[in-house]
């Protein structure tokens, strides 16, 4: 079984196989700045960014506000036909999808630790193993129950308890499959690691969402696995300042929220896409 | 070091690993894992992947699931698996875990919820469920959409403009495949205008063969047998599942 341990080229992780590392014009630092397309109420834009800012990788952020619909511009629609966020554009590279993006940076921009994504096949396989279940289990469950409960409005959505009852029991499982087996091991994070990597920060990002939500729901929901609770501020320590500066944008849709609640806001459905808030998921 | 997979050839990313591991001369053994007689449940199995789902590996003593993983953890461990499967060129290879990617939350969404809800829940004992269906056709549909505007290109093969097929055309691919299951008439209507996507699913086959059309021979005798299902459930007649575990 191959397993090629650490980089040895300055500038490149290693490739798979014998061909030679080939040639990526925006490898070198400051040639042609890499773009970074997201609204920080995006779970997976926070985790590049985060990933980014981490690895000092040069980068422009370009806003694109969801509240605002401007995922629906034909000039994003150029860069992603897809009309989501995150997407990069790295000189003329094109690359959407969080997990493909974090993997391509961790490859092309030299000083990322190898923790982040690692070169051995076997702890790479794993990784991609989390990454994926990620998919159909956390991230599904998070995204329906947050929007069914609490930020479906603030995108045109009308809130659906029946809906959130049903993803909540999807991220509960969820969580307790982090807790029970994602997490086994020796390290602080998935997998057993001693030291994160990209599906740290992807699962943590997502889970982070919730903070939007009711605080009496969230602590019910995440109240009994501690071992995550451990795991996310493990990971914040392991990021910081750069986690807690790109998760404040919640805080403020939190603190928001409360206020539109405490305010007499009787009908969450007056939460609405015309209320001003700074971004919305 | 011994190489076992546990598949059930029903399932479409069991399909997919297999595909690939004949295709590269890869020695394994094949564990079944039927689930229609819920042996994905057992605890021998939750030994080898927790989740119960397939398909699983045992590589020596390491254990992997989530077949994407799986394929690209064969193409980087087995010498003499082709570039073109998961190439060492770092923007095609990032091309391709995008498409990966995508596939999770809109073809196989699409596809596999519609087909579970139309099919077969019937054999896993379950009913059906039309509204869940539906709303599994939506995503299906708008996923073979966007594969033919935009993974797909006119003057090539495979996904993503490329010459010869990856692990993405195998994974995909299989997922497709499954909607022969279906009723004829519902296959029909939402394969039939989708002549792209034909095209490329035969290409893919044509570069597998013989054993992407051999491991798919499985599917043709399954659809008889969920065609039984159905129409015993519409009787309201006692249901048998399958053969008796």
């Amino acid at each position: 079984m191959k397993n090629l341990g650490n980089q040895t080229h300055p500038n490149r992780k290693c490739s798979w196989n014998s061909s030679p590392p080939q040639p990526n014009s925006s490898s070198k630092k400051g040639e042609m700045t890499l773009k970074v397309y997201a609204d920080r109420m995006s779970q997976p834009s926070r985790a590049v960014i985060i990933f980014c800012k981490l690895n000092g990788i040069d980068f422009e952020e370009v806003k694109i506000d969801i509240s605002k619909r401007q995922h629906l511009t034909p000039e994003f629609q150029e860069i992603n036909p897809m009309k989501k966020v995150p997407a990069i554009v790295d000189g003329r590279f094109k690359l959407f999808e969080s997990h493909a993006i974090m993997i391509y940076l961790a490859y092309v921009f030299p000083g990322v630790a190898d923790h982040w994504y690692p070169a051995d096949v076997s702890k790479r396989a794993k990784i991609h193993s989390v990454l994926d279940w990620h998919h159909s289990n956390l991230r599904y469950g998070a995204v329906t129950y947050v929007l069914s409960s609490t930020l479906g409005p603030a995108l045109g959505r009308p809130l659906n308890p029946k809906a959130a009852a049903e993803a909540e029991k999807i991220l509960s499982e969820s969580l307790a499959k982090i807790e029970s087996f994602w997490l086994k091991g020796n390290g602080r994070f998935l997998l057993g690691s001693l030291q994160p990597s990209i599906a740290d920060l992807s699962l943590v990002c997502e889970i982070m969402q919730l903070e939007v939500v009711n605080e009496k729901d969230r602590d019910r929901i995440l109240g009994p696995h501690t071992r995550v609770l451990k795991w996310i501020d493990d990971t914040k320590n392991a990021t910081r300042p750069h986690f807690d500066e790109v998760h404040s944008i919640l805080f403020k849709v939190k603190e928001k929220l409360k206020r539109m609640k405490s305010g007499g806001a009787k009908d969450e459905t007056q939460f609405t896409t015309k209320t001003a808030l700074p971004s919305k998921m | 070091m011994a190489l076992k997979l546990y598949l059930d050839r029903m399932s479409q990313p069991s399909r997919a690993i297999l595909t690939f591991c004949k295709v590269n001369g890869i020695e394994f053994e094949e564990v079944k894992i039927e689930l229609a007689k819920l042996q994905n449940y057992s605890p021998e199995y939750a030994e080898v992947n927790p989740m119960k789902q397939v398909p699983a590996i045992v590589h020596g003593e390491f254990k992997l699931f989530e077949s994407h993983a799986i394929l690209i953890y064969l193409a980087s461990a087995f010498s003499g698996v082709a570039d073109h499967w998961y190439p060492a060129d770092i923007q095609k290879r990032a091309k391709i875990h995008s498409v990966l990617d995508w596939h999770h939350s809109n073809l196989r969404r699409g596809s596999a919820t519609y087909i579970f809800n139309t099919n077969i829940a019937l054999a896993l004992g379950q009913p059906l469920n039309l509204e869940a269906a539906a709303e599994g056709e939506k995503i299906l549909i708008a996923s073979l959409a966007k594969i033919e505007s935009f993974w797909l290109q006119d003057d090539k093969p495979f996904l993503l403009g490329n010459s010869q097929p990856s692990i993405a055309d195998l994974s995909m691919a299989c997922e497709v495949m499954q909607l022969e299951v279906a009723d004829t008439k519902d296959r029909d209507r939402i394969l039939g205008p989708r002549k792209r996507i034909l095209k490329w699913v035969d290409d893919t086959k044509n570069a597998t063969a013989p054993y992407f059309e051999e491991i798919h021979s499985i599917i043709y005798p399954t659809k008889e047998k969920l065609q039984k299902l159905k129409s015993m459930a519409a009787k309201k007649e006692p249901q048998s599942i399958g053969e008796p575990a």
